[in-house]
């Protein structure tokens, strides 16, 4: 290679090195992969189902490996031409079909280890069992969020879908505009979501938990940034859960606690039943998503939010036309081309599970949809389309409106 | 390219090649092998909407003329006949009834073709079906047209067969022998165009005035330009098609002219199998 | 090149003379109107490793835009753009035409022919792939940005399968769509047409005794390639027509509001997609098995067995393209049917890996660099074919299906499988081509380069795969558990990336300064390695006459001489007849270049002609006149001396 290969040379080695030290990173953390979507650490019956198989084919190719390997690592070992040896060519064999046969049959009889979980497993996880008993759910794939309605219980919500434990949850998969995939790894894995055609699929979770999930078809210039959350509660927490979300918005009055004399603590407020109780902070979402989702569903304390920039924040939030696109039922915003925002203040993640849903998160997201999400609808036809500015004083009442809205 | 005796050539096998099979017929079998597929996809196109059919389709039945479509077929089968006679012609060596015989496939194909503009016109502008009124609208289109630019494309190597067989034995490849060539085929396309659009003008005056002296008289007022030349391009191609006494076109060219029907009786099959998925079948009832 | 050639009486005096005969051999215009296949070739091996560099460059701005959490290298919409144009160039400018490069040089050596049938029909081919390659790159242009447009250019964002409907006007208004449309379009016609070609080729232009078992692996593979072009493009070819008429002409194809059905454009894509990847595979797999037997210096291992489960694995490869839509809901039976389908597959697949093995059992396995390389794709393409078993496995697929576990699956095939096997066919016919050899230090090297840096690269991407990755996602949070193998997988990327620029500084140094090859320098078994290196423009002085399958290595250790050509005589005395060079070809391509761009550039068209089918007409008149004129200018030829007798030396001799 000449002049080309003196010059990079060093480069390569020193690549290598990085490489070799990569490997021993990979040797202390371990094959884990027990990331919040992994698909090996499973949550459901379905997901169970679908990595035993994977590890079956697993188990059946790594046996292939090891023999085939084995055999062509022994080959071209063994009948490496050595450099004392005459120039004789070896002997020109053509092959043996008893060989040849008896391999096509072993590998025939491999492959029905694996084809027979394969047909039982397709046959599971295509039909809900207890379809009667299933919770129903429809999904519907926007660019770039996913909307979740329940038929049955009269819901609408959004980027958080929440399921109860006892039961089999049946997916009605829908999409408004082009092809998204609905995958949540620890549950089950993914259904497309296709215009014009009807698909559905189902899952269930074990325990009470918070999964990740995200689309996994190709949908445009943000679909890395389409993401969505499902939470697991026990029948209890689901059906508080269910009634709450049924109400209209909340609406913070100016506070009155003082007027009346009564002790702001005292007063009837909305929380999950399995929450830790008020005022034991803790539970950070980077810590424990899911006991922040519980304690995400409370209602704040009396008196701990300012009423008047609440006020200010809802009106801004007619004054700027958010409600054509944004329902928040209640409030007279009625939109339905965005995410219901009626109870957004009790949910985890905003922008589709782009960012942890913190005041500071929320205040970026309004002020620059763009930079968050790229090429997103509230803002090329919200934003850009109807003029809509906002200051910073503007996005602060906008916050502590939309988090008000528990 | 001396000329063989007549019929001294065989033509059933190729020494040259290792088959026996000439390689333009293979490459030929080949390209319909993949023009099938072509075909396929479309018909399986049209047939995949028609088996869930979507609101708002427009109705077959109601939109066909099936009367129209019928003939056609017809015309097209039998132009078929008249390619397996030109083979036939030519590989007896026999030049001007080969001639002939492609010269009828052509005026075939051609009436053909004119049923289908006939039929599209009809069908846009009396059932208000176009290529973006309906999915029905779309497959149909695009599948029967791409048929039809398959026969515009069969016809148009049919006329440059015809012309070819003209070059004269002497002189092949002079630029006079050219610019002959080139204008034999101008004025045959430009007959073949005013023809038709003579023809399908006669049928919309005859539609609309009825079938009288009235209508003639009207037509040939409206378009005696246009007749005038006509006939003049007609003129100029009996002209063209006198004998030119020895020509270079023989009994050795006879694979060029099997291989064009093979295309040819492929585009009529594909046709036969097009006008039973998309025109007959609406008329089985189903429920 | 001791051949004397002059333009014989042979040449019929037939050519219409609006364009002159080009009969430059060297320079712009000899390459331009060649007619010669080994010429052909060698453009095609350009072209295609420019454009794998090219899509390389595409790949390594991916990885670093993934290498940590939230990158900032690429914005979303030039991620996508990335991603699309490196796996459209990867899989049709550059692995198949660096297939083609190979069919085009060696099939006609290999049978004993002197040129592929049609030998202009072939230029076409080449030139219509290079104009489709042009017009699909040309989307790049950074002066094509609309207003406000993030990405670069007017490149596609739609994904290498351009999945409907996110291909329609309403979510792609752009010009991107359609240049990956029109591009796709031309690059479909050139790989039928040369197809079209290799088959007629194969099957007809055989030499004596070269019966279809005889013929050598390689040259089996293109067959059932060149089927499966032909059959498969058809599919592809009508659903973008389909979709441009969508986009263009207000059809309804895939148009959700009047009832279309984005799912139609899958089952298209993907009957044309799943042969389409052994179409990249086959003929790697044929390279492969050239190269082992020569290194293990016996012939192949069950050879009939071979060539019948390529055969195989070429039919089956219409049988499962729904495998690629498991998640689409097609119901438990069409899971069913496709999944068992797809293990089919596997056994055939598989029993090529045991034959390769037997052949090198009891060999003499000679290390040198072609065989190194063909070794390493023996085991990346079992690594591979492992991951393929997995997804056959339906339920299991629905985790993996469109995830990272994917995407290594497929570059264990495709680099792994395809590349390693080209890089192992470039090294070895390098000498062949050129003439001269490359040096083994430096080859290996870069062999161990791209071998380490690759499954560094890819092997992680199982396990991010398996740890929820989706695919062709342009961001990722830190708190996912994929920054370790993303950094790892970016750092083995940068390797590979090095490794394959390095090989191809290899080869190209070594075209110019190698050490000089001679005719045979492998001991090879196959006709090709007959000749001189490299082999003159007429192939072979007289027409080989074949006695067994490996006929180079049973002429050499035979003692008894070949039975003379029939034509052999004839031929030393009045020459060898070739086929005149042609504007025509490269005339027809430039014509649909023009259809094409007026296609693409509709809307620019209409505001300068005030009507968008001006240029697409345009466009259409040239290739009709040129394909005429060709049409008319018959082969025409001159006669080679193969022996130096008649006209003196070199180019002389006087046209008729």
């Amino acid at each position: 290679m000449g002049r080309s290969s003196s010059s990079r040379t060093p480069t390569f080695r020193r690549l290598a090195a990085l490489g070799l030290a990569a490997l021993a990173l990979i040797g202390c953390t371990g094959f884990q992969m027990s990331g919040p979507q992994s698909t090996l650490l499973t949550e459901g019956p379905v997901a169970r189902m679908q990595t035993g198989l994977f590890y079956i084919t697993l188990w059946v190719t790594v046996f292939i490996f090891i023999t085939v390997g084995g055999v062509l690592a022994y080959a071209q070992l063994k009948f490496r031409a050595k450099p004392g040896d005459d120039d004789t060519p070896p002997e020109q064999s053509h092959g043996h079909p008893l060989v040849e046969m008896g391999l096509i049959v072993a590998s025939t009889l491999l492959l029905v280890i694996i084809a027979i979980p394969t047909v039982k497993g397709i046959a599971f996880q295509e039909d809900t069992p207890d379809r009667e008993n299933a919770l129903v759910v429809k999904v519907t794939g926007y660019q770039w969020w996913f909307k979740f309605e329940y038929p049955e219980l009269g819901i609408v919500t959004a980027n958080e879908m929440v399921i109860p434990t006892d039961r089999p949850v049946h997916i009605e998969l829908r999409t408004i505009d082009v092809i998204h995939s609905f995958w949540v790894p620890r549950l089950a894995g993914k259904k497309d979501l296709i215009p014009n055609r009807a698909n559905h699929m189902w899952l269930q979770a074990d325990q009470p938990g918070y999964y990740w999930a995200q689309c996994a078809e190709y949908c445009g210039e943000s679909h890395a940034n389409m993401k969505f959350r499902v939470v697991s509660l026990d029948p209890t927490d689901f059906a508080a859960w269910s009634q709450r979300q049924l109400a209209d918005a909340r609406t913070v009055a100016a506070p009155v606690a003082a007027t009346t004399g009564l002790d702001a603590a005292d007063m009837p407020r909305f929380q999950l039943a399995s929450a830790k109780p008020a005022g034991t902070e803790g539970a950070s979402y980077a810590e424990s998503p899911f006991a922040h989702w519980q304690m995400m569903q409370a209602e704040p304390t009396a008196g701990s939010e300012d009423a008047a920039l609440i006020a200010r924040g809802h009106q801004l939030f007619q004054q700027k036309s958010c409600g054509a696109c944004h329902t928040v039922r209640g409030h007279g915003s009625m939109g339905n081309i965005g995410p219901d925002l009626t109870h957004f203040g009790a949910r985890t993640t905003l922008a589709a599970a782009v960012l942890d849903n913190t005041s500071e998160n929320l205040h970026r997201w309004l002020i620059d949809p763009n930079g968050v999400k790229p090429g997103n609808i509230m803002w090329k036809q919200g934003y850009v389309g109807y003029n809509i500015q906002l200051t910073s004083a503007d996005v602060d009442a906008l916050v502590a409106y939309l988090h008000s809205l528990k | 390219m001396s000329s063989a005796h007549a019929g001294a050539i065989d033509h059933h096998h190729d020494p040259s090649t290792s088959t026996g099979i000439p390689n333009k017929k293979l490459l030929m079998w080949a390209f319909l092998a993949s023009d099938c597929m072509f075909f396929g996809s479309l018909i399986a196109t049209h047939l995949v909407y028609r088996l869930n059919p979507i609101e708002g389709n427009a109705n077959a039945v109601e939109t066909f003329n099936i009367e129209l479509t019928s003939f056609s077929t017809f015309i097209l089968l039998m132009s078929s006949l008249m390619m397996a006679l030109s083979v036939a012609a030519i590989q007896k060596g026999q030049i001007k009834p080969m001639r002939r015989c492609l010269l009828t496939t052509i005026f075939f194909g051609l009436i053909f073709l004119g049923c289908q503009v006939y039929e599209f016109a009809h069908f846009v502008h009396e059932k208000d079906l176009t290529l973006s009124s309906s999915v029905f609208g779309s497959t149909f289109y695009v599948l029967t047209g791409t048929h039809g630019t398959h026969v515009a494309i069969g016809v148009f190597w049919l006329l440059l067969m015809y012309v070819r067989s003209f070059q004269p034995a002497s002189g092949v490849g002079s630029t006079a022998m050219a610019m002959r060539s080139f204008a034999h085929v101008a004025i045959f396309l430009a007959a073949v165009v005013l023809s038709m659009y003579l023809t399908l003008e006669l049928v919309h005056d005859i539609q609309v005035h009825g079938f009288s002296a009235g209508s003639f008289g009207a037509f040939l007022g409206h378009h005696v330009a246009v007749l005038i030349g006509t006939l003049g391009a007609l003129g100029a191609l009996v002209a063209l098609g006198r004998d030119p006494g020895p020509v270079a076109f023989s009994e050795a060219n006879a694979i060029d002219v099997e291989s064009m029907g093979l295309y040819w009786h492929f585009v009529d099959i594909v046709w036969i199998v097009i006008f039973t998925a998309v025109y007959l079948v609406e008329y089985v009832p189903l429920h | 090149m001791d051949s004397a050639l002059h333009h014989g009486a042979a040449a019929p005096a037939s050519a219409i003379t609006l364009l002159p005969r080009p009969r430059a051999k060297t320079g712009l215009l000899g390459w331009l109107t060649t007619v010669d296949h080994k010429k052909i070739g060698i453009l095609y091996a350009i072209s295609a490793v420019f454009f794998l560099l090219v899509g390389g460059l595409e790949a390594l701005l991916i990885r670093l835009q993934l290498m940590v959490p939230n990158g900032t290298v690429l914005n979303a919409e030039t991620y996508n753009q990335m991603f699309t144009m490196h796996g459209t160039t990867m899989v049709f400018l550059a692995v198949m035409p660096l297939s083609a490069a190979f069919f085009n040089y060696l099939t006609p050596l290999m049978i004993g022919a002197r040129d592929v049938a049609f030998p202009r029909m072939n230029a076409f081919s080449f030139w219509t792939f290079f104009a489709g390659a042009v017009l699909l790159n040309l989307s790049w242009l950074p002066m094509l940005a609309p207003e406000g447009y993030t990405g670069i250019g007017q490149a596609p964002a739609v994904g290498w399968f351009g999945y409907a409907n996110h291909t329609s006007t309403t979510y792609t208004p752009g010009l991107g769509t359609d240049f990956w449309i029109v591009g796709l379009q031309l690059l479909g016609v050139a790989s039928v047409v040369a197809s079209l070609n290799f088959i007629v080729t194969i099957i007809n232009l055989r030499a004596p005794g070269m019966t279809m078992m005889r013929l050598p692996v390689f040259v089996w593979m293109t067959l059932v390639t060149s089927f499966l072009v032909i059959l498969a493009f058809p599919a592809i070819t009508i659903a973008l027509v389909e979709l441009m008429f969508d986009r263009s002409f207000g059809t309804n194809f895939f148009e959700v509001a009047k009832g279309g059905q984005p799912i139609l454009w899958q089952h298209l894509f993907w009957v044309f997609g799943h042969p389409e990847v052994y179409i990249l595979i086959l003929p790697a797999m044929g390279i492969v098995s050239e190269i082992l037997p020569t290194f293990s210096r016996k012939p192949l291992f069950g050879y009939p067995i071979i060539v019948f489960s390529g055969a195989c694995i070429g039919f089956l490869g219409f049988a499962v393209w729904s495998h690629h839509m498991f998640t689409t809901g097609m119901g438990k039976v069409a899971n069913t049917a496709f999944a068992l389908a797809t293990m089919t597959i596997a056994v055939p697949t598989g029993v090529k890996i045991f034959n390769w093995i037997g052949t090198l059992w009891k060999g003499k396995i000679q290390t040198r660099v072609p065989m190194v390389y063909a070794l390493g794709f023996i085991w990346m393409f079992m690594m591979g074919g492992f991951t393929g078993i997995m997804h056959s496995a339906a339920p299991a697929d629905a985790q993996q299906q469109d995830s990272y576990f994917v995407v290594a699956h497929f570059h264990y095939v495709l680099i792994g499988g395809s590349i390693f096997s080209l890089l192992a066919g470039l090294y070895y016919w390098l000498p062949k081509m050129s003439g001269r050899i490359a040096s083994e230090g430096p080859g290996k090297l870069g062999f161990w380069t791209v071998f380490i840096g690759f499954n560094v690269a890819f092997f992680p991407m199982h396990f991010l795969g398996l740890n929820g990755m989706p695919r062709r996602i342009y961001t990722y949070d830190g708190n996912l558990d994929w920054n370790l193998w993303n950094f790892v997988s970016t750092c083995g990327a940068l390797v590979l990336g090095l490794g394959i620029f390095g090989v191809v500084c290899h080869i190209v140094y070594s075209i110019f300064k190698g050490a000089p090859a001679g005719g045979d320098p492998w001991h090879g078994r196959t006709l090709e390695w007959s000749l001189p290196s490299p082999p003159p423009e007429h192939n072979f002085d007289t027409i080989p006459v074949v006695r067994a399958r490996d006929v180079h290595w049973h002429d050499k250790h035979t003692s008894e001489p070949a039975p003379e050509h029939p034509t052999a005589q004839h031929e030393r005395e009045h020459g060898v007849h070739m086929p005149d060079q042609s504007w025509y070809p490269a005339l027809a391509s430039f014509g649909l270049f023009i259809l094409g761009s007026g296609m693409v550039f509709k809307p620019k068209f209409v505001a300068i002609f005030g009507h968008w089918s001006i240029v697409p007409i345009l466009g259409a008149c040239i290739v009709v006149m040129a394909s005429w004129l060709w049409a008319l200018e018959s082969p025409g030829g001159y006669h080679v001396h193969p022996n130096g007798g008649g006209a003196g030396h070199g180019r002389g001799g006087k046209h008729h």
